[in-house]
């Protein structure tokens, strides 16, 4: 027999027993870990998917192919030079009259209006626009890229998918679009459109670019009052205050501000901005002071979360070098914690950004078709926008409800990237 | 002297050996301090001579560094640090609430137990205090002191190629030398070090011992060891501390062979138990 | 009692080294002390093969001297001991080199007796003196070894002043000598011989007087050499005072 044979008990012996157990345990629970990342993984892929392939098609929007003429009798027009003659004139009828020139075999009054609404009224817009451009282009005939209804836009999409859509076109609509599209005269193009206008009833025209600026002009003037004063009280609390009864109550208060549901700033915005001091409506001052409000609690913690991370080391450095109070925040404390803040302050604005209810409280929902210029100036904002699409009966704005929420999801991720980029590139080490 | 962690503060011991000195630059009377209730220094009187380098040994939580820290009121950052009694820098006393904190940290400068340069360039580290105290007017001037600074701290030849790396870059014993250069930059009375060199290798240890020596000449120099043998070697006089009380003072040949007090023969030769 | 507290470091191994350290000295004074006694019996019994015994020993002696030194030196490069622990270790070395010294004069002394056993004769004089010198010397050797072992200064104390007895005896012993020689000129070689036996004996008392006078300065720190017994005295007692 062999001496070295371990005996049925030593320690050795169990250690290796037990060593199959333990193995078996780390991997169920390394296989735990890694099936949540990949159902969390799952859940935004088919997010993702779900909202790119119902929103892709936002992009591209349908154009009809006509033979136009601007002719003078048509539009009623002498001078297209003259703004007020081109105000007035009747590019509808132009477009009617190519669409029967067209169709020769429409007579009736009821399939002349189905025939007509095949074409969005604001390819009319589009006309006149060039004519401005161009008031050469009057009494000549050439061929148009007529912007579709939404209806017809609708119908082609689905067509392409294999999935007609019939439910707002006639048969006869139907019809003749096949006969379009058999002449090749119906093609998609890339809607620029979506990205130069503002909302509109008319799914065809709508545009995300108002809500956009709202939101930017909204984000502009959070950031701009949140961040100073979100840092101001940061500092004044990690290195000033004396540590009272006082000063504890404020921080708990401010640890509650952070999960006081963000309709109640809505609310209290209502109450104070507009009911008392009296300003106006559906603007992104008023916004952006709601979402001030909302923010701050989010960047004074995250500040104070970077001024103690401030080793204890630097501090004594500076001040047994003699440094001042305000020559230790401005030369080391401040800069060591700025991509702290800074990242703290862009967390905060993306969570903004994203924020409906307290917009709705103070009227930023209201139906605004101009792009605004200024922050005085009415507005709604994306996350607001895409609700209102959302609630649209329209077929067609179902895949810009889902194309405004590729853009902001764009436009977080932009902003996620800026806070990394910050954090990497403005860190120092120590 | 087998003490027992119960017989605490309450104990009251004389010191004992050479408390004074014949050239003060550091009158330090009837010094206390507490934080919060807990008594941290009991009445400590101690001179320190010029150009003296006085080395303060004693266990964890002895109060040396507490005492350090009161020379050059960093004890202020801590808000529940009461200090009472006097400590006068020359003519200057500092344990007054109406002493501005500022001149006062640029006469008593301090070097910190872990090197702790600025994020911030080996010429801005230097250049750090000689501009916070207006202490050169013209570019020119200021590239002198950085110079002579860092030459001082012999550390010149080391790094005079590249001055605007981060002073993060350097070695352990490089940054401590680079913070001693930051320090005399301001041409400082004192200097307070608090274990200098606890967290470098023997070797960079070696070079700050020899700086100290070398700084001695212009400077008062005050050091908090854990290192016993280290006290030996960079010192002229030792002050053992215990429980926040002065055993004894004494030159440092006469604590390290036969010390006055047996409190002190116990730590020294390692029969705490 | 160990007023020392060697038994008291943190560091068990330290306490280990430095008793043994202090044991092997006490081995070795033992060793020095049995040889001298060797000697001086060799001396007055004639005792041939008793002197090459000392002379043999003295290699032990030798063997024993290296082997504290090698353990002091090893002792401070590893401990680095500070204040009563430092004191130690230096008396230890230099205690080594006292006793090393006293087993050479006992070897001398051995050496004479081989040398009288040799010349033959029957002349007893010399003797008387010899022996009373010697067993003052041993008793001495005896008692600086016990202060040390205990770290006894009144012991330490006796030895330096004794000392000055031993001195005041070796000389009258000296002149007794030089009587003897003019007396009886035949004598004269074998009373040198005692004379040689004589002086080894008193520079045996002056190393025991080193030893009791490190012994003091280990467990004082005060250094008492090349001082008079009076200063020594006041010194110590400034000393207790201060305690």
């Amino acid at each position: 027999m062999n001496n070295a044979q371990p005996q049925k008990n030593s320690p050795a012996e169990r250690v290796q027993q037990s060593l199959k157990k333990r193995y078996r345990a780390e991997a169920r629970f390394r296989a735990f870990g890694a099936f949540s990342v990949i159902l969390g993984l799952a859940a935004l892929l088919v997010l993702f998917v779900k909202i790119i392939s119902s929103g892709i098609g936002a992009f591209q929007q349908t154009y009809i192919k006509l033979d136009l003429a601007y002719d003078e009798s048509v539009l009623g027009i002498s001078d297209p030079r003259d703004e007020d003659q081109l105000a007035v004139a009747n590019f509808e009828g132009a477009i009617r009259a190519a669409l029967l020139t067209r169709f020769p075999s429409v007579t009736a009054r009821s399939d002349k209006r189905a025939l007509y609404s095949m074409v969005s009224i604001a390819a009319a817009f589009e006309l006149q626009d060039e004519l401005r451009h161009a008031p050469d282009l009057l009494n000549k005939r050439r061929q148009y890229w007529l912007l579709a209804d939404d209806d017809l836009d609708t119908y082609f999409k689905s067509l392409k998918a294999g999935d007609p859509y019939l439910g707002r076109v006639s048969p006869q609509q139907v019809e003749w679009i096949t006969s379009l599209i058999e002449a090749g005269e119906v093609r998609k193009q890339f809607n620029r459109r979506f990205f130069t206008s503002g909302d509109s009833a008319e799914a065809e025209m709508a545009g995300i670019l108002g809500a956009l600026i709202g939101s930017l002009l909204t984000l502009a003037v959070t950031l701009v009052l949140s961040f100073p004063i979100g840092v101001g009280a940061a500092i004044y609390l990690e290195e000033y205050a004396p540590a009272n009864k006082f000063t504890d109550f404020i921080e708990v208060n401010i640890n509650n501000l952070a999960a006081v549901p963000s309709v109640i700033f809505g609310l209290l915005g209502l109450a104070i901005f507009l009911n008392m001091f009296g300003m106006p409506r559906s603007v992104p001052l008023v916004g952006g002071l709601v979402l001030t409000l909302m923010t701050l609690p989010t960047i004074i913690i995250s500040s104070r979360a970077a001024i103690k991370s401030v080793p204890q080391s630097i501090r004594d450095a500076a001040l047994g070098m003699g440094a001042s109070k305000m020559q230790l925040i401005l030369h080391h404390v401040l800069p060591l914690a700025m991509p702290g803040m800074l990242t703290g302050a862009i967390i905060g604005m993306a969570q903004a950004l994203g924020e409906t209810a307290p917009l709705l409280m103070i009227g930023m929902v209201a139906f605004i078709v101009d792009i605004p210029g200024s922050i005085d100036d009415p507005a709604t904002v994306l996350p607001v926008q895409i609700f209102l699409w959302a609630d649209s009966p329209e077929r067609a704005f179902v895949e810009r409800t889902s194309a405004a929420i590729m853009v902001l999801l764009g436009f977080l991720i932009a902003m996620n990237a800026l806070a990394i980029w910050l954090r990497q590139h403005l860190e120092k080490r120590w | 002297m087998n003490l027992s962690p119960d017989d605490r503060a309450e104990l009251k011991y004389k010191t004992v050996g050479e408390k004074f000195s014949e050239t003060p630059k550091l009158k330090i009377r009837g010094l206390n301090v507490s934080y919060a209730e807990k008594q941290a220094i009991f009445d400590v009187n101690l001179d320190i001579g010029s150009n003296e380098v006085i080395a303060m040994i004693g266990p964890s939580g002895c109060g040396k560094s507490t005492f350090l820290r009161c020379i050059n009121r960093m004890n202020d950052t801590v808000d529940s640090c009461r200090v009472e009694g006097s400590i006068q820098l020359d003519d200057m006393e500092i344990c007054d609430d109406k002493v501005d904190v500022v001149p006062l940290r640029a006469r008593v400068g301090m070097v910190f137990q872990k090197p702790n340069p600025f994020p911030k360039s080996i010429y801005d580290n230097v250049a750090y205090g000689p501009r916070i105290h207006g202490l050169a007017s013209r570019r020119s001037e200021l590239d002198g002191l950085v110079e002579t600074s860092l030459r001082r701290a012999g550390l010149w030849d080391e790094v005079k190629d590249r001055l605007l790396q981060p002073g993060t870059s350097l070695s352990g014993g490089q940054q401590q030398r680079l913070c001693i250069a930051r320090t005399i930059a301001v041409s400082p009375e004192v200097i307070l070090m608090d274990e200098p060199c606890s967290s470098l290798d023997p070797i960079a240890t070696a070079k700050i011992e020899e700086l100290i020596a070398e700084l001695s000449e212009n400077f008062t120099i005050a050091i908090v060891t854990h290192s016993m043998q280290q006290a030996a070697r960079v010192s002229r006089r030792t002050a053992y501390f215990h429980l926040g009380q002065l055993i004894e003072v004494n030159d440092t040949q006469h604590v390290f062979t036969n010390p006055d007090h047996q409190l002190t023969e116990a730590y020294i030769t390692g029969r705490f138990g | 009692m160990d007023k020392l507290h060697l038994d008291q470091h943190i560091s068990h191994q330290f306490n280990e080294d430095l008793e043994h350290l202090r044991t092997k000295l006490l081995e070795m004074g033992g060793l020095v002390e049995d040889q001298l006694k060797d000697a001086i019996k060799a001396v007055e019994t004639a005792d041939g093969g008793l002197a090459e015994k000392v002379i043999e020993t003295e290699d032990e002696v030798d063997r024993r001297e290296m082997a504290l030194d090698h353990e002091s030196i090893s002792l401070l490069a590893r401990r680095q001991p500070a204040a009563s622990d430092l004191r130690l270790v230096m008396m230890v070395t230099k205690a080594t080199r006292d006793l090393e010294r006293m087993g050479d004069e006992a070897n001398k002394i051995a050496k004479m007796a081989i040398a009288l056993n040799n010349e033959g004769g029957e002349s007893a004089r010399g003797y008387v003196e010899l022996r009373h010198l010697a067993r003052n010397v041993i008793r001495l050797v005896s008692i600086a070894l016990d202060a040390f072992a205990r770290f006894d200064v009144e012991s330490a104390m006796k030895v330096v002043r004794e000392d000055k007895n031993i001195d005041t005896e070796y000389r009258s012993a000296v002149r007794e000598m030089i009587t003897y020689m003019m007396e009886d000129p035949r004598a004269i070689s074998r009373v040198m011989n005692i004379m040689w036996a004589l002086r080894a004996l008193e520079r045996i008392g002056d190393h025991a007087r080193n030893i009791a006078e490190q012994v003091i300065y280990l467990v004082h720190g005060t250094d008492v050499r090349h001082t008079s017994i009076g200063d020594i005295e006041k010194k110590l007692q400034e000393k207790l005072e201060a305690h």
